[in-house]
Formats: C-alpha cells, sequence, structure tokens
C-alpha cells in the first residue's frame, strides 16, 4: 500500500484507484442506508422520503424507491435535509492555524517562481480549523499555495483522514500564476517578464529532455521548477491564474491565451463581473473570490460585491463562490455557504447559488465525479440539516465523509460550549 | 484621476465651506439630510420590537417628528401622514454596532504612551466615510467609534448616528454617556511585533499594575482638585496642574466615564473587574470578550456586559479559544450580551451574525436581534433613546424585505429620527445620475491627467515588489479615503 500510494502522489490520481478496501474497517464491507431525510441531491430535484445507500465509501444509490439491502445499518433522518458536503473552491486550510503565530503558518513560501511547491504535503490533518470546518457542512477543499508569481500546484482534499496522503482526492489540481498588476500598462514590467522567461526555459528544458529520451542529446541537469511546469505546458493541467482588478484580469487572460494555454480557471474578486461576457464567450470558469467585499472602488454602489454572482449567471459563466482563503477566512470557511445565501438575496437563483458552492467547484476542478452532489459513484460525503444550509440559522446535525459518520464532538468550539455550560449551570444551582 | 476627483472634492470643500446649509453634492451617494416628515405609517407589517412586546404579525408602525408615536394594529393616523405598505415585510429596530472604526479620521491607535485617556474621537470623526452609507444600507442606525486597542488606557470613543449629509458634530449621539477604550492582552503588551523601543508592560499582569496604577494618580488627582479651596481661600494658593489623562480616568473611577475594554482571555477580564471593585466601579462592556463564557457568572455578578463576534476565531493565540456559542453562554448566564462588527465590511450585514447566535447554541431568535439593536443600546447606555421600537423613542427602524435573519433577506429602507437615510428604490435612481457625472469627470481627467494610471492604494498585493501589510477587507480596494479602511490594526493580526 505503501509504495501504490507513494506513486500516485505523484501524479493526479483518484480514490477508486486508492484501494480503500484494503485499509477499511470491515464496517465499510455493510450498506448504510439513510432513511426519511428530503434529499437534496443538487444535481437534481430534491426527493422528499429519500432512500441514499452507501457502501465502501459511496453513494450506491439515491432515490425514494430503491430497495434497502438487507443488513444495512439503517439511520433515520425524518424531518431533515440531505446535503452533498460544500466544497470550498480556494483556501488555505490546513496550511495555517493562528495567523499570527509564525511558526503555525505555511501558507505562503518566499521568492517568486515556486512551481515546484505541492500543497498538499503541508496540510495538518490535525489542524483544529478542520472539525469546526467540517461542523459548517464544509467537507472538502481546494487547497491553494499563496507565494510569489509561480506559485506551484493545489490540491483538493477531503477534511478528514488520518493523514494528508488519505485526505487527497485530486493533486496536483492546477498550477497557480499570480499576474502581477504592475504589467497592465507596462509591456516592460519584471515580474513578467520572469515568469516568461521562466516559462521558455521550462519549454526548452522539457524539449532537451524529450530529445535526451529519444537519443538525440544528452539528458538536461534536473530543474524541480522547470520540470514541475510540464504537465501545464503539456497542456495536462489547468492554469489557475490570480487577479484582482478587471483590467489585470483581461491582461491576465489575454497573456495566458498569448502562452498557449487552453484549460484556465480565473480565481478572481468581485471586479471579474466587468468581464463577465468574454469568459462567457471563451468559457472560463470563475472561482469568485469573496462575495463578503467592500466594493472595489468608493463610487461603486454598496452591493457591488453582493451582485456579482447574480451577474456571472447571467452572463453565462461557470463559477464557484469562495471566500478570500486567507487570513481571517481560513478559521471560518464555515461560512462560505452564506456567501451564497447572500447571493441570492441580491438576484442569483437559489439552484444556483447551492451549486456554486457545491458542484459547480467540483466541475471546474476537476472532481465533478467525485464530489458536489448526492449521485450513485460519488464520494459519500454528505450532510443533514434542520433546513437550508445557506442560511445561518440552520443547524447542521449529522455528516458523513466517505461514508463514515464523522464526530462533531471533535470541533473544539462545541467541545468549550459543552464543557463550561455545565460549568455555569452548576455555578448558578441549575 | 483618483487624484484629480480628490482634488475637484477638495476645491467643492473649500469654496463652498462658508455656506451653512451647504451639503456634499460631489461624491458618490452623499446626499443632503432627508427631511423629517411629521408622520409616517407602515401598515401590515411584521414587527420585531426588541422589548417584551415580542414580534407583532400584521401590526403598524407610526413615527411622528421623528419618534415613535404608536405600534399596533390599525393604527389612527394624522391626515397627510406618509403611509408605507409593510405587507410582506419585517420592521426591526435600527441596528447598534458597539465596536466600530468606520468614521475616525487620522489614525486609529494613538500608539504611544500605555494610557492615553485625553484623546478624543470626538475631534477626528469623518462625517463623510462612504461608510456610514453602506452601513445605513445593511441596517445600522448608531455606532459606537473607539480607538484601537494599542494601549491599555486608549482614549475617548464617541457614539455616532448615522446621518449621513450631516456635519461630524451633528453626527454625535448627544445623550449618550461619556466611553473611554481600555485594552488588555497581547496587543498593549505588544505581542504581535517588534517594538523599536519596548514600552511597559510587556505581560498581562504589567498591564493590570500600569492600570492600577493610573487609577491610584487619578484618584489622588481629583482629590487634589477638591481639596483645592474655592473663591478668596484658594485665591493665595497654587492650583493643582490640569492634567487631562488623570481627569479622565478619574472620571471612570467616580463611574462618570465608562469602561469598554478590548479583552479576549478569562484572566485579564477578571482582573480589571476586581480592580474595578477594589475602586468601587463597575467595568460597563468588555469587548471581544472571546473567553467570556469562562466567567460568565463572574461577570453577571459585576454587571459588565458582553460585546463579542460572534465566531471569528483562532487569528491570534488569545483567540484560540473563541467559540460561536459564547453568546449563547454569556446571555444564558445573564450577561448583557451583544454582537459587534469591529470591521467596515462585517458592519453591513449584522444580521447574519444574529442569525449566528441562533446557530450556535439555540438562541432565541428575537433575543439575537436583540444583540444587535436593544442590548448594545444597553451597552452604550442609548437605551432610552433607541435599540427598541417602542413610543417615545427616537424612530431608528430597518425595513426588510423578509426574515431580518435571513440571507435571502435586503434592507428596504433605514430610518434614523424619523428621516430616511437609505431607500433601496432611491439607490437605484441615484446610480444612474452617479454614472453619468463619472463618466464626464473621467473625461476631465484625461483630459488634463495623462499620469492616470488606474491603480488603486492598496492594491498591488501579487506584486512582491509592492507587497504591503493590508487588512485582508483593504485588499484592492481603489479611490476610498484613508479613513474609510482604518481599522484597529493592532487588533486584527494581517493575513500578508
Amino acid at each position: 500500500m505503501t509504495n501504490s500510494a507513494f506513486s500516485m502522489i505523484t501524479k493526479t490520481f483518484t480514490a477508486s484507484l486508492l484501494g480503500l478496501a484494503l485499509l477499511a474497517p470491515t464496517a465499510w464491507a455493510e450498506v448504510t442506508a439513510l432513511v426519511g431525510a428530503t434529499v437534496h441531491p443538487v444535481s437534481s430535484d430534491p426527493i422528499e422520503n429519500g432512500i441514499v445507500l452507501i457502501r465502501n465509501g459511496r453513494i450506491e444509490a439515491v432515490g425514494s424507491d430503491i430497495s434497502i439491502p438487507e443488513g444495512s445499518r439503517r439511520v433515520a433522518l425524518d424531518g431533515l435535509h440531505l446535503y452533498p458536503g460544500f466544497v470550498h473552491a480556494a483556501t488555505q486550510l490546513g496550511l495555517t492555524e493562528i495567523s499570527s503565530v509564525a511558526g503555525t503558518v505555511d501558507t505562503t513560501e518566499m521568492g517568486s517562481i515556486n512551481a515546484a511547491i505541492r500543497v498538499e504535503v503541508a496540510v495538518n490533518h490535525d489542524s483544529e480549523l478542520l472539525p469546526t470546518t467540517i461542523a459548517g457542512g464544509v467537507l472538502s477543499a481546494h487547497i491553494v499555495p499563496g507565494g510569489g508569481l509561480i506559485r506551484g500546484t493545489s490540491a483538493v482534499i477531503g477534511l478528514d483522514g488520518w493523514s494528508w496522503e488519505e485526505m487527497v482526492i485530486s493533486a496536483p489540481t492546477a498550477m497557480h500564476i499570480a499576474f502581477p498588476a504592475g504589467a497592465v500598462d507596462n509591456n516592460d514590467n519584471e515580474d513578467l517578464k520572469l515568469i516568461e522567461e521562466v516559462l521558455d526555459q521550462a519549454r526548452h528544458w522539457h524539449q532537451a529532455r524529450a530529445a535526451a529520451a529519444d537519443g538525440n542529446a544528452h539528458m538536461p541537469a534536473r530543474n524541480d521548477q522547470l520540470e514541475a511546469l510540464g504537465p501545464l505546458l503539456a497542456g495536462e493541467q489547468a492554469l489557475i491564474l490570480h487577479a484582482n482588478r478587471y483590467d489585470v484580469m483581461e491582461k491576465a487572460l489575454d497573456w495566458a491565451e498569448g502562452q498557449g494555454f487552453e484549460n484556465i480557471i480565473l480565481y478572481a474578486n468581485p471586479d471579474v463581473q466587468y468581464i463577465a461576457e468574454r469568459l462567457a464567450r471563451d468559457d472560463i470558469p470563475v472561482i469568485l473570490r469573496n462575495v463578503y467585499s467592500l466594493p472595489s472602488r468608493r463610487w461603486e454602489p454598496y452591493d457591488m460585491a453582493f451582485v456579482a454572482p447574480k451577474r456571472l449567471h447571467e452572463a453565462g459563466v461557470r463559477f464557484a463562490i469562495a471566500d478570500t482563503g486567507g487570513g481571517m477566512d481560513v478559521s471560518n470557511a464555515r461560512n462560505l455557504p452564506f456567501q451564497a445565501g447572500s447571493a441570492i438575496a441580491h438576484g442569483l437563483p437559489a439552484d444556483a447559488a447551492m451549486k456554486s458552492v457545491t458542484l459547480w467547484p467540483a466541475q471546474i476542478l476537476g472532481v465533478g465525479d467525485e464530489l458536489g452532489s448526492i449521485e450513485a459513484g460519488k464520494r459519500a460525503s454528505l450532510f443533514a440539516a434542520t433546513g437550508d444550509p445557506l442560511e445561518p440559522m440552520t443547524h447542521i446535525q449529522q455528516v458523513w465523509i466517505d461514508g463514515e459518520q464523522y464526530d462533531l464532538h471533535r470541533d473544539r468550539t462545541l467541545r468549550l460550549y459543552e464543557r463550561y455550560r455545565q460549568r455555569n449551570a452548576n455555578v448558578q444551582g441549575r | 484621476m483618483r487624484h484629480l476627483i480628490f482634488s475637484l472634492s477638495v476645491a467643492a470643500l473649500t469654496s463652498v465651506a462658508a455656506h451653512a446649509d451647504w451639503t456634499p453634492d460631489i461624491e458618490a451617494w452623499n446626499s443632503p439630510m432627508p427631511e423629517q416628515p411629521a408622520a409616517v405609517v407602515v401598515r401590515n407589517a411584521t414587527i420585531w420590537t426588541g422589548t417584551d412586546a415580542g414580534v407583532l404579525e400584521n401590526a403598524d408602525l407610526l413615527v411622528r417628528n421623528g419618534r415613535i408615536g404608536a405600534i399596533g394594529q390599525n393604527l389612527t393616523v394624522p391626515r397627510g401622514a406618509i403611509e408605507i405598505d409593510g405587507d410582506g415585510h419585517h420592521i426591526t429596530p435600527g441596528i447598534i454596532d458597539a465596536h466600530s472604526h468606520a468614521a475616525i479620521i487620522g489614525g486609529v491607535n494613538e500608539a504611544s504612551r500605555i494610557s492615553t485617556a485625553d484623546v478624543r474621537i470626538r475631534d477626528v470623526i469623518d462625517s463623510e466615510s462612504i461608510n456610514i452609507y453602506r452601513q445605513l444600507a445593511g441596517g445600522v442606525t448608531a455606532i459606537n467609534l473607539l480607538h484601537g486597542s494599542a494601549n491599555a488606557i486608549g482614549g475617548q470613543m464617541s457614539v455616532i448616528k448615522m446621518r449621513w449629509g450631516a456635519s461630524p458634530a451633528e453626527l454625535v449621539f448627544a445623550d449618550a454617556p461619556e466611553g473611554i477604550k481600555f485594552a488588555l492582552g497581547e496587543n498593549p503588551k505588544q505581542s504581535n511585533w517588534q517594538a523599536a523601543e519596548p514600552r511597559y508592560p510587556q505581560t498581562r499582569h504589567g498591564v493590570e499594575q500600569i492600570i492600577r496604577e493610573r487609577f491610584q494618580q487619578a484618584a489622588d488627582y481629583r482629590r487634589a482638585h477638591e481639596e483645592h479651596p474655592s473663591g478668596r481661600a484658594g485665591r493665595d494658593r497654587v492650583p493643582p496642574r490640569p492634567n487631562h489623562e488623570l481627569a479622565a480616568i478619574a472620571e471612570v473611577i467616580h463611574g462618570e466615564r465608562d469602561v469598554h475594554s478590548h479583552a479576549y482571555r478569562a484572566d485579564e477580564m477578571l482582573a480589571l473587574m476586581r480592580l474595578a471593585e477594589q475602586f468601587e466601579f463597575t467595568i460597563k462592556t468588555f469587548q471581544h470578550v472571546l473567553e467570556g463564557f469562562k466567567i460568565a457568572p463572574q461577570m453577571a455578578a459585576h454587571g459588565v456586559g458582553g460585546s463579542t463576534f460572534i465566531d471569528w476565531w483562532m487569528f491570534k493565540y488569545e483567540a484560540i479559544d473563541a467559540t460561536g456559542y459564547n453568546p449563547a453562554l454569556m446571555h444564558e448566564a445573564g450577561v448583557l450580551t451583544g454582537l459587534h462588527s469591529d470591521n467596515p465590511e462585517l458592519a453591513r450585514r449584522m444580521n447574519l451574525d444574529a442569525a449566528k447566535a441562533v446557530r450556535y447554541g439555540g438562541v432565541d431568535p428575537h433575543d439575537a436581534l436583540k444583540m444587535i439593536t436593544a442590548w448594545p443600546a444597553a451597552q452604550l447606555g442609548i437605551d432610552h433613546r433607541t435599540g427598541s421600537l417602542a413610543e417615545g423613542l427616537d424612530a431608528d427602524f430597518v425595513i426588510w424585505n423578509g426574515h431580518p435573519l435571513s440571507t435571502r433577506s435586503l434592507v428596504e429602507q433605514t430610518w434614523v429620527d424619523g428621516r430616511r437615510f437609505f431607500d433601496r428604490e432611491a439607490d437605484q435612481r441615484m446610480r444612474e445620475r452617479l454614472e453619468q457625472e463619472r463618466s464626464e469627470l473621467i473625461a476631465l481627467a484625461l483630459a488634463s491627467d495623462d499620469n492616470s494610471n488606474g491603480n488603486g492604494n492598496a492594491d498591488g498585493s501579487d506584486s512582491p515588489e509592492r507587497r504591503r501589510v493590508v487588512h485582508s477587507f483593504a485588499a484592492h480596494l481603489t479611490g476610498y479615503r484613508p479613513s474609510e479602511l482604518d481599522h484597529d490594526e493592532f487588533c486584527i493580526f494581517h493575513d500578508h
């Protein structure tokens, strides 16, 4: 197992290859039947009094009229609503614990060229932030590196596991380039020149290596950074462009298209609404960075950021809603669904809002077969709530990750509550 | 271009400032103070009173000359009253934010001496902060402008009403009790940065000591002044030297100035309560109060309120035990509990923070709403005027198009003193006018300024050589006045 897992983490892999059954306790061989809830597959209409069958960590069947195998473990969820776990489209969860304590922060490597950074290897699977995030229904996340111009590769992970290796769903998911804002009106921008220079070097390096493989040249010296850019340059890996002003976004897209990149995802703040038509035309999906933003410009309407999802949707852009992914938004990644809820108030249709934090991020990140909806074959990562989970007043009562019921008491904030509630009651003689 | 617009507005200010009735009209969203109608009635709404009267269905709210005239069903109203159809709408008291830095000119922190009790927010209120308008659009009607948390004894706060279009002096909430910001823990002891010259204290027990020392000095100061003979008898004696810092602290220990103390940990809060008890006064609120739940019974016994974030946690070591259940626990223990923003972006959606108090610990929704209305008003000592809806109180209220604690609801109108300061329909109309005006200004700017590059003041964080430390809410923003993005730089640790 160790050997096979080791080889797999070097390239994209899926859990179906993981051979989870080998590792799994025998209980996994059994079938769990979640019954009685209103099932919200997200990919299709809600099912009243629905049944979800789970086997070996995956959803085996979903419906109202399916037979439950004998010996299944039945979980009654009458009155509750089942939803797929939220998929956080861009965050630094696992890379940071307490932002003011440097020793706990691994979000931002120094230097400009960090192509060979693999973010998943620094995910602390026992981070205290993860159980609290899970308690909010966010069950998987795209973990994004934060340092330099070429920042390295990201990974989609499930938020529970005994190691980062077990948590990885997709890695490397995409190469990240932070497009320099200064390049908008300066064709000699040094940062952009550096990026281009490194990409050219990488192209040459890979040509040389291919030539060497054919016996036509000597093998070039190993170069971790240039080697890591191979899948991107070969068109096998998505490019995620970071840009946070509409003119920077446009310039970044012009540049990336000029470089010949075809699989581009734009990771951008609400300014992205101003280039929605182009994004729809070129079919470039967007990870929307933070609906809960002040308007980019002082003179803009108060709801400038709140309406960004609606504008993208109306223009026909594929998008996922995320928060800033850094700072306070890491410890509060659990608030992701409320951003989608607020987008409804500002004109985004409710079903689109739900998809923007479940199915769409999964699809945009290339894990649409694994996550994002309650459908047969997907990972059984879902939760039962008292109502609409885009509403803060709703309670999330039970969570399953890869078919296993999650112990919500791992949430530190809940443990403190129960401990001190008891203590305060004792003090007051209640 | 930004500079041109700025200089145009400065020119407008200087050329017409002499007119008493001047209202700013060149910058976006500025508008004159709205009229105060003699009578307004909102019919058939769901009214969340913020009082023991509870939530009233199909009720009317009558406003007369800026005050609430009556609440009830089928109210008889004066002839000529403005009628608003509230069917399907909810009315709540205006939101009160007990911890804000959203409209302060020239630095939130006087980060110098350990005690700066002599400095006053009142002198530096920014009545043109766009945050005022934006927060009205989120239902906020009064905020408490506080200094930052750099100093154990900060400065004198100022409670303002969100009277967009009024002058700084007119914003001040005249009836609000005087107050002062204190701060405990990591910030006054300078834990999270390298000070060029370290300042005493560097520990929590040092913070407690320096506050006690100032209390002692202030008591002596007040006594010296009181003992100085008045009239003829005092004429031949040298009076005690005036000291504005000790004078303000003397007001604190004599119960004439409320203490609102930034604090996270249980130990430091307990220590400040005990210190206050030695000097026979009560701390008014702890701000942030993340570990309030650990000493909630002691807080209730002392009589201190808790003004907290609903769910901010883990951003610094002293926030490691923060929990979203804190408001529920403090409230259950009998602590006067409120939620605050401390952030101009978050302040626009405080209703959703109240909704989280329902999620974390099952607080009753009406009580959760009181955590952003009636109870912060009581913490600030302005509950005799605002924070709830009852006859005789100021007509500070919000009309929502749905349940006020739902993400799906929007503020339709926000009224302060019976004046409609925010109206979504009017806002939509204003956008069209401003778009036209902006086009004209851009044309002017392009004709006169070829240095225009469109770059923002807080932008460029993706560019290593220009990377600066900015708060996440302020990243990538353009054209703002510095005061609008100001914050307590010692309070929230930066993420870049």
